[in-house]
């Protein structure tokens, strides 16, 4: 990590007062703010030593918290809602709609890094099921034609999460 | 009958910047508090007694209640929590009241701080909502500018009070009270072993009260119409509006707020509410509350009023105000599984019992699904639902049964019909 990224995550992990009580916050905005979508071991002991606790158990909250990823992630990670609402909503077409677009199949990520979808639990967005969520915007009532256009819309940079 | 004048939702859609204190205070933002720190705090929870508040996050428990068990501990500090963790699927009214009118929360957890002589309030919202956690720093940070947080709070000397925003990290058993605790402790969110009760052993040990979004929206309500003309919005079972959800094969799936005993007909049928199903078949049945809720049969909800009363009478429950409804192509099997993967995925594994329990019973409907059930298996079920829901230590493990017994009690004979 160079100095200037090392100053980005220090500014990240105390912008609110740098306390044990924001330990999500700051690691899911870290997280965010990587390029590969997930906490590397560098970024977890720099904030187990600026919030005074051990790797060991900023670990064991990565690990807990369904948010939080050890692994580098694709770079559009498409989380398909698959609670009970949506499920009943056809959220299984969204995954054959994504297998058949994209040629992976559900948790693999898409040769050229860009893409992979797996299922999540229910986001909140319940009442425009099916839903897709990637990072924190959530597409709804979608069908095959609009996941096609979302992914090529992705690709090309002409929408942008 | 509709409801005529929206109570939590009176300002929602009106105000242009839902964070400014300014417009806010416009539509009759801070009132309640301007009236509350001129009552006598026993004066309060007479008021919230009479309102008959059932807390708005699924368990129903009356509300002034459990302000009276924390204002009776002796032991300082005192927390306010507020439970904006929203992770019940088919449940998303919390968001709507943060994202469109956060002033409204701050104003109920100010109200219970000055109530309880707090100095510190949290609130804790999930970590999938983000954008609103954005959204309430900047509420937070208006409302502190205009002196209704932080050090002598609209002047009155001593009065000081601030909030801490809490990130959740997507864990659904964090909404558990006392997961949530450990949570904003910088923990792993894992159940507490209960008792001790969180008013007196709460966060970081000290008394602690624990309120849903709406819950504290409400007591801004009460406050402002009086604990009875709140009372008499609903019924005698519990007093005031009740924010719905409305999601799946209906045809206006949204939030609404209806008043406590209005009939679920209107709710399901109504242009101006659900307006039927979206699919054109007839509901089969209708999940209430949550995943931790009961299904209803299209028998059982029939002619019910939406009413703490009428509900429990009838073996369903209001919970967090999710209303699923499912249509006639949907099997009980089938539900059930889809509401069991939800457990398995959340189940927290600290306790035995709840961790393999979710695991078997997936596997059983699983089975069921193919048609692969053995003489007996029906029985083996019920069995393995009372050890859960027995054995389990907190509401998550306890409350995996509600929907398995309810959907067995309804449509026994499609599970009859995977035996073989
Ligand atoms: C597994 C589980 C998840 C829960 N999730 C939530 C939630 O997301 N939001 C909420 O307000 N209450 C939730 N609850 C209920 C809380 O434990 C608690 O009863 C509630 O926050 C109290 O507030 P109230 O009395 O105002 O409803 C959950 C309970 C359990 C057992
Ligand atoms: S009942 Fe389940 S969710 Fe609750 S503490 Fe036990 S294992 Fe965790
Ligand atoms: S059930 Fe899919 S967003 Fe809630």
């Amino acid at each position: 990590m160079d100095i200037r990224e090392r100053n980005e995550k220090l500014r990240i992990i105390h912008q609110d007062g740098g306390e044990q009580e924001n330990i999500l916050e700051i690691l899911i905005d870290l997280q965010f703010a990587s390029e590969e979508g997930y906490i590397d071991k560098e970024t977890a002991a720099l904030v187990a030593q600026e919030l005074h606790m051990t790797e060991t158990r900023v670990y064991e909250i990565v690990s807990y918290y369904a948010m939080l990823k050890e692994k580098p992630q694709a770079k559009f990670v498409l989380k398909v809602c698959n609670s009970s609402p949506c499920h009943f909503s056809r959220s299984e077409e969204v995954i054959l709609s994504l297998e058949k677009k994209l040629g992976v199949p559900i948790g693999k990520t898409t040769d050229d890094g860009l893409f992979a979808y797996h299922y999540i639990p229910c986001v909140g967005a319940c009442d425009i099921g099916p839903v897709v969520k990637i990072r924190d915007t959530v597409f709804g009532s979608l069908d095959d034609d609009k996941i096609s256009s979302l992914i090529d819309n992705l690709r090309n940079g002409e929408v942008v999460v | 009958m509709a409801l005529k004048e929206p109570v939590l939702l009176k300002r929602v859609e009106k105000m242009t910047d839902p964070t400014s204190v300014e417009e806010f205070t416009k539509y009759g933002g801070f009132d309640a508090l301007k009236k509350a720190v001129i009552m006598d705090k026993e004066a309060i929870l007479d008021e919230l007694d009479t309102a008959h508040l059932r807390g708005r996050g699924g368990a129903a428990y009356p509300l002034g209640r459990k302000w009276r068990h924390l204002y009776g501990s002796q032991n300082t500090p005192k927390y306010i929590v507020c439970n904006a963790d929203e992770g019940e699927p088919g449940t998303f009214k919390d968001k709507m009241l943060l994202e469109k009118d956060p002033l409204s929360v701050i104003e109920g957890m100010v109200i219970a701080g000055y109530v309880f002589g707090s100095n510190d309030g949290y609130i804790y919202i999930r970590g999938e909502y983000r954008h609103i956690q954005a959204v309430f720093h900047q509420a937070v940070r208006n409302a502190r500018a205009a002196g209704y947080l932080g050090k002598n709070i609209m002047g009155i000397e001593g009065f000081d009070y601030d909030l801490h925003i809490i990130s959740g990290g997507g864990a659904y058993v964090c909404g558990e009270n006392s997961a949530l605790l450990n949570s904003v402790e910088g923990k792993t969110g894992r159940p507490r072993v209960k008792p001790p009760h969180l008013a007196d052993v709460g966060l970081y040990l000290k008394p602690t009260l624990v309120n849903n979004v709406e819950s504290f929206a409400c007591v801004s309500a009460v406050i402002n119409m009086g604990g009875e003309a709140f009372l008499n919005l609903g019924t005698k079972d519990g007093g005031g509006t009740k924010l719905i959800c409305l999601s799946g094969h209906i045809k206006n799936p949204g939030v609404y707020e209806v008043e406590l005993g209005m009939p679920l007909d209107e709710i399901l049928y109504s242009e101006e509410y659900g307006g039927g199903t979206s699919t054109g078949r007839p509901i089969k049945f209708i999940h209430f509350g949550g995943q931790s809720g009961p299904i209803g049969t299209s028998e059982q909800i029939k002619d019910r009023l939406y009413d703490y009363g009428d509900f429990w009478y009838n073996k369903l429950a209001i919970g967090s105000g999710a209303i699923v409804v499912m249509d006639t192509s949907v099997n009980a099997i089938d539900y059930m599984t889809s509401v069991m993967e939800f457990f398995v995925h959340e189940s927290c594994g600290k306790c035995t019992p709840c961790r393999l329990g979710t695991t078997r019973l997936l596997e059983l409907f699983k089975k069921f699904q193919r048609h692969g059930g053995k003489q007996g298996d029906i029985e083996k079920l019920e069995k393995m639902l009372e050890h859960i829901t027995n054995l389990s230590a907190c509401g998550l493990g306890q409350s995996v049964s509600v929907s398995a017994r309810s959907a067995l009690a309804g449509y026994r004979d499609e599970f009859e019909a995977c035996i073989n």
